[in-house]
């Protein structure tokens, strides 16, 4: 894991001591909401629905079980017993008092942590691959560059008050998990034929109102290149992106508008005039930083295999459990394992202050001393040993953490929605919860397979639901609470945003909706090898709407 | 049109302290007299005659909105003597890349000047992408910098103006300090 060095902590406790002047400030009645406003985004505070909410950067979505338990902490001194870990790899605390944050802030900043770069028109916090540097698919660990890039963006002169907010994603692995396609940029580590490292570079992915796939505008770039081929497209947009209009000031209009071919001909004379410049990476700092993510020296431990075998047999649970929520890992005496924060019927990502002291410990114990947060709102650990898989499943088992769902039809991603969120239309969090309740039987999900439901209680689409194989917008028509579906998004390496099947459903409707289309999908699936993104793009929109619309009229 | 007029008022700061501004700001040339030192807007600017222009005996900057393009002056940078880069509001961040354009890319000699809306959280950032000078005219910003308070931070992730590298440090990390 990456460590702060002198640097870091003078920059981190300087942000520190600033904001607290300005909550002092604020609290005094010297600074108004209005002035205070954006020095407090600027520290990652919102105001919502009922109260401040405080997000947390945990970049790339890595921790130690140092930053867990403080993370704890701060739930139970400062919050209501518990956090949300969200989409974007971070945590939100719903509940601080304003004149708690600076303490806050501090407590985060002796464990080195921020809230810097969580909201604002800036380069936010840079997210990746939740199994990077464990999972045996990756070309590399995509880690370290997400670090230049995190500390190259903060705090960054030329690109604080860009159009709009902008998000960079990175993967080193084929099976993209970061969901690369659906962000400003999005990075793919990978090997050319000589076998040297570099990125393909996508821009223009998003969500919100304007859904788009991201367009790929170089297959290989040298890692000697990353942060002025960035500069160069942060530089692109900021002069040009649009300002007139908040909805359509992301980077993906401007690419739509100006058309892939001109726009990555901009980028690449830009990039010819900076290219050797500063900012070109010499190798042995990349090697400096890459080397606070090499793979931890991991014991041998084959014995676990035949360990494993045993209690697979003798407790069903378990071998359901190890079947969904562990992953392999580079070392095969080693696993990947997801821990569930979708337990069947609750709120998707919330996690209490003593369930996050168990990860911590359990991960200082059985993951040398690593968690990961995953954009499914999840978190994982991983490099646990196959022989320690039985002590750690007993142990996530005594606080509800064993929940076997991993890709399965209740690991659902759902925003804060009208509970939280001043922008919503509707609810998202209980309809979460009923889904999960109707399809929480294990052998009724494990049948089912895998399948991700995302949910959003507006257009912005912090649920990530365009992409989500069945997606569930909340809409608001005449004064009542609307559910639009739509089938078939993904974000993964073949990345599609849902169609919208048609009219929505009321609240008491749309469970049986999402029932109705998984009925049909169990009847036209060929076997159950081909899975419901798989089925959708087989058959397309035809069998599902047939079964939401026709059916349901036909009832009436 | 009406911003540069605003504009007009406050201020001039630079990194040595608040200091007399001898630029005028006009529309058109002719309503400038024998004014040594004026500023004109980008289209008006762009229209005079080279010769004009590149009068010695009196100093004629140009203005450039946000929206508008720095590309026809990147020729001419030789024969300006000030470019000011406006902020018709802080969060329109288009005026930092040009700076950095013109001061990094194409070594501008000239001086380079933000107007508009100039607030204590941008100087640092403003100095960083090349300005030399601000037109300030918001009061805390005004108080602040008369204190020598900028807001700035101890340490930078990206280098820029006014900032030097620390040997053994990561290539893009630098500290304040010419
Ligand atoms: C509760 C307060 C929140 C507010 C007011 C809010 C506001 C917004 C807005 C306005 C957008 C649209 C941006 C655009 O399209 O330009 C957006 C997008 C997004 N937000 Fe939120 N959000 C909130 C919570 C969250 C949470 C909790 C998460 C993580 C779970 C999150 C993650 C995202 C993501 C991933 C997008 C994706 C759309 C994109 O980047 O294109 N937001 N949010
Ligand atoms: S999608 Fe809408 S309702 Fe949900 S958190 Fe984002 S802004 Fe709020």
């Amino acid at each position: 894991m990456y460590r702060y060095d002198e640097f870091d902590h003078a920059f981190v406790s300087a942000r520190v001591e600033q904001f607290k002047d300005q909550v002092e400030r604020r609290l005094a009645g010297e600074l108004t909401e209005e002035q205070f406003r954006p020095l407090r985004l600027m520290n990652g505070v919102y105001l919502q629905l009922h109260a401040y909410m405080l997000r947390v950067a945990i970049p790339y979505g890595t921790l130690s079980g140092r930053q867990m338990h403080k993370l704890a902490h701060i739930a139970r001194r400062y919050d209501r017993g518990y956090g949300h870990f969200t989409t974007r790899q971070n945590i939100q605390y719903n509940w601080p008092a304003l004149s708690d944050m600076p303490a806050v802030l501090d407590e985060l900043a002796s464990v080195e942590m921020h809230a810097l770069q969580t909201s604002g028109n800036c380069i936010r916090n840079v997210t990746a691959d939740h199994f990077a540097g464990a999972a045996a698919d990756e070309a590399a660990d995509p880690r370290p560059y997400a670090e230049i890039l995190r500390q190259w963006s903060s705090m960054h002169p030329e690109f604080s008050y860009l159009p709009r907010k902008f998000k960079i994603a990175v993967t080193g692995a084929d099976r993209d998990r970061a969901a690369i396609q659906v962000h400003d940029i999005g990075l793919h580590l990978k090997k050319n034929e000589a076998g040297e490292l570099g990125f393909a570079v996508y821009i223009g992915g998003g969500q919100g109102r304007t859904p788009m796939v991201a367009k790929k505008i170089r297959d290989f770039l040298p890692i000697e290149d990353l942060l002025t081929y960035t500069t160069a497209i942060v530089r692109v947009y900021n002069l040009n992106g649009r300002r007139d209009n908040k909805y359509k000031a992301r980077i993906k209009i401007l690419v739509h508008e100006t058309g892939t071919e001109e726009i990555t001909r901009q980028v690449e004379t830009e990039w010819q005039a900076i290219k050797d410049t500063d900012l070109k990476m010499p190798q042995q700092d990349v090697d400096a930083i890459d080397n606070y993510f090499r793979m931890p020296n991991l014991p041998q431990r084959p014995e676990g295999w035949s360990q494993l075998a045993a209690a697979r047999k003798a407790d069903a649970s378990f071998a359901r459990w190890v079947d969904q929520n562990v992953t392999p890992h580079k070392n095969p005496d080693y696993g990947v394992v997801t821990i569930s924060l979708k337990p069947i019927g609750g709120i998707p990502g919330d996690a209490t202050d003593a369930q996050m002291d168990l990860v911590a410990d359990i991960a200082e114990k059985f993951s040398n001393d690593e968690i990961r947060v995953s954009h499914e709102q999840n978190l994982v650990l991983p490099h646990v040993a196959i022989a320690d898989l039985r002590i750690v499943y007993d142990l996530l088992l005594t606080d509800g953490l064993a929940t076997a769902n991993a890709g399965l039809i209740t690991d659902i991603i759902a925003c804060p929605g009208l509970d939280y969120c001043a922008l919503a239309n509707a609810r998202s969090i209980p309809v979460a919860q009923r889904i999960s309740e109707r399809f929480g039987k294990p052998e009724r999900q494990a049948d089912i397979g895998e399948l991700k439901i995302k949910i959003s209680g507006c257009i912005n689409a912090c649920g990530h639901h365009h992409v989500g194989h069945i997606g569930i917008l909340g809409v608001e028509k005449k004064g009542e609470e609307l559910y639009q579906i739509s089938l078939g998004g993904s974000g993964d390496e073949i990345c599609t945003i849902g169609d919208i099947t048609g009219r929505g459903f009321s609240s008491e409707e749309i469970v049986d909706a999402v029932e109705t289309i998984v009925d049909r999908y169990l009847l036209v699936r060929t076997d159950k090898e081909e899975n419901f993104l798989a089925t959708y793009r087989r058959l397309g929109a035809a069998p599902f709407k047939d079964a939401l619309y026709n059916e349901t009229a036909n009832a009436a | 049109m009406s911003d540069i007029t605003a504009s007009a008022a406050g201020e001039l700061w630079g990194r040595e302290g608040f200091r007399e501004d001898p630029y005028i700001v006009a529309e058109t040339l002719e309503e400038t007299g024998d004014a040594p030192a004026v500023i004109l807007p980008l289209a008006v600017w762009l229209g005079l005659e080279e010769s004009v222009r590149s009068e010695t005996n009196r100093k004629i900057g140009v203005s450039v909105a946000p929206g508008e393009s720095i590309d026809p002056l990147l020729p001419l940078l030789d024969t300006i003597p000030l470019i000011a880069l406006q902020f018709p509001a802080f969060n329109d961040g288009r005026s930092y890349s040009k700076a950095d354009i013109l001061k990094n890319q194409h070594q501008f000699k000239g001086e380079l000047r933000a107007v508009g809306d100039v607030l204590i959280d941008q100087v640092a950032y403003m100095l960083r992408t090349g300005f030399d000078t601000m037109k300030v005219t918001h009061a805390v910003t005004l108080t602040r910098l008369a204190e020598h308070n900028l807001h700035d931070a101890p340490g930078y992730y990206q280098p820029g103006r006014g900032s030097h590298t620390v040997p053994g440090a990561y290539s893009w990390r630098r500290v304040p300090g010419a």
